[in-house]
């Protein structure tokens, strides 16, 4: 089933309900939309860990979508809040895999401008959002992303550090 | 809270069993809440201390007046956008509260302009005496806000924690301030100004660091 947003929200107010039938739908629906949500934008080895962890966070955090609100908007904010989270603790963690395959698919199902990630990231100075891409999502070392930029290998740190911290203040932006 | 399991169907079979039906959060049910929370909470500031003395002759004093209202529109503000952080949506504006908090402000800044005119008579033991009871009184007088908040904000979703934190707290301070200004008798701008408002910035301060402490996701 394509996931538009009449569809979603019409499941999300009958599993709040408590329709397992409905629910189950919603969450495939979910997990099709978030693939196509984090496509690109997190190491492919990562990606099942996120959309389920995001999967879990709705689980956990129905009770938080309004019936009257639309549906996208709020699975968004909580895929951003997850998206950014994942990336924090690969920081705090100084995971350093690297990914060989980084191209994506070009099935990504259309998703509005507003509520991407692109988006997202957009709102940052272009040097934090060229590091936080070059190291956190596309998995390329400090040493590296400091030769792709120019930026001393302390700045990349740096630009990492202030980017995520932002990015975590800016999840609700559009 | 569930473990990641090794795929996706699998895990959707376990969030799908575990489904239970759970009640929408209603912007006007988190607000009725609220307001509910900061008219108990005046009703006991009044019932144990009892309400001004020139309320009860009939009259009012504007400075009062002015504080008074500014502290309860600083709380009404800051638990709007509390509400609002509990159910996150991509495009949600979170800055409302702040055009309150600029307002209010100038309670604290004037009362430091006129405390420095007055010298060392602001430091005497009877004032700081009495301005910090009313600092402790405003504070217990917002913990019942604080709690309905800090109780919306586990139940929500809010992807700013610390910062949801701050906001319950400055509301909770406001409407703690607010519910006390209907005991105290002291009109003087100093007093008002950075005592009462000293209730506002503490309890900033406690839910910016106990409020992320308590959400989980």
């Amino acid at each position: 089933m394509r996931a538009d947003e009449a569809t979603l929200a019409r499941l999300m107010a009958l599993s709040q309900a408590g329709d397992k039938q409905a629910y189950a739908a919603l969450l495939e629906s979910c997990q099709r939309w978030l693939r196509g949500y984090y496509s690109r934008r997190i190491a492919p080895s990562s990606l099942d860990d996120l959309v389920q962890e995001t999967l879990i966070a709705l689980h956990n955090k129905r009770a938080s979508w309004d019936p009257t609100r639309p549906f996208l908007p709020w699975l968004a904010a909580i895929a951003r809040y997850r998206w950014v989270d994942h990336l924090r603790r690969l920081y705090r963690a100084e995971t350093r895999e690297l990914n060989e395959e980084l191209h994506g698919t070009d099935d990504e199902p259309a998703i509005a401008a507003r509520i991407s990630i692109d988006r997202l990231l957009g709102l940052l100075p272009p040097a934090q959002e060229r590091a936080i891409a070059l190291v956190k999502i596309e998995g390329l070392s400090i040493a590296e992303a400091s030769e792709m930029t120019g930026q001393s290998e302390s700045l990349v740190k740096v630009n990492i550090h202030r980017g995520l911290k932002k990015l975590a203040l800016l999840i609700e932006k559009e | 809270m569930m473990m990641t399991p090794r795929n996706s169907d699998a895990l959707i079979a376990d969030l799908v069993g575990d489904l239970e039906p759970v009640r929408p959060l209603r912007f006007g049910a988190g607000m009725a809440g609220t307001l509910a929370a900061a008219g108990v909470s005046a009703a006991l500031v009044i019932g144990l201390f009892g309400l001004r003395p020139d309320w009860l002759a009939g009259t009012v004093n504007p400075m009062h007046l002015v504080a008074t209202g500014l502290f309860g529109g600083l709380g009404l503000a800051a638990s709007v956008t509390v509400i609002v952080m509990s159910r996150p949506q991509v495009g949600s504006d979170h800055s409302g509260w702040r055009w309150a908090a600029g307002m209010a402000a100038m309670l604290p800044v004037a009362a430091l302009i006129v405390a420095m005119g007055r010298g060392r008579d602001v430091l005497a033991g009877a004032t700081m005496r009495h301005g910090a009871e009313c600092f402790a009184a405003g504070s217990i007088a917002s913990l019942l806000v604080f709690a309905v908040l800090t109780a919306w904000l586990r139940r929500g979703a809010p992807t700013a924690p610390a910062r949801a934190g701050l906001v319950a707290g400055v509301a909770a301070g406001a409407f703690g301030a607010f519910a006390f200004s209907l005991h105290c008798p002291d009109n003087d701008i100093v007093h008002l100004g950075i005592w009462h408002s000293m209730a506002v910035l503490a309890m900033a301060g406690l839910g910016r660091l106990l409020v992320p402490r308590l959400i989980r996701w």
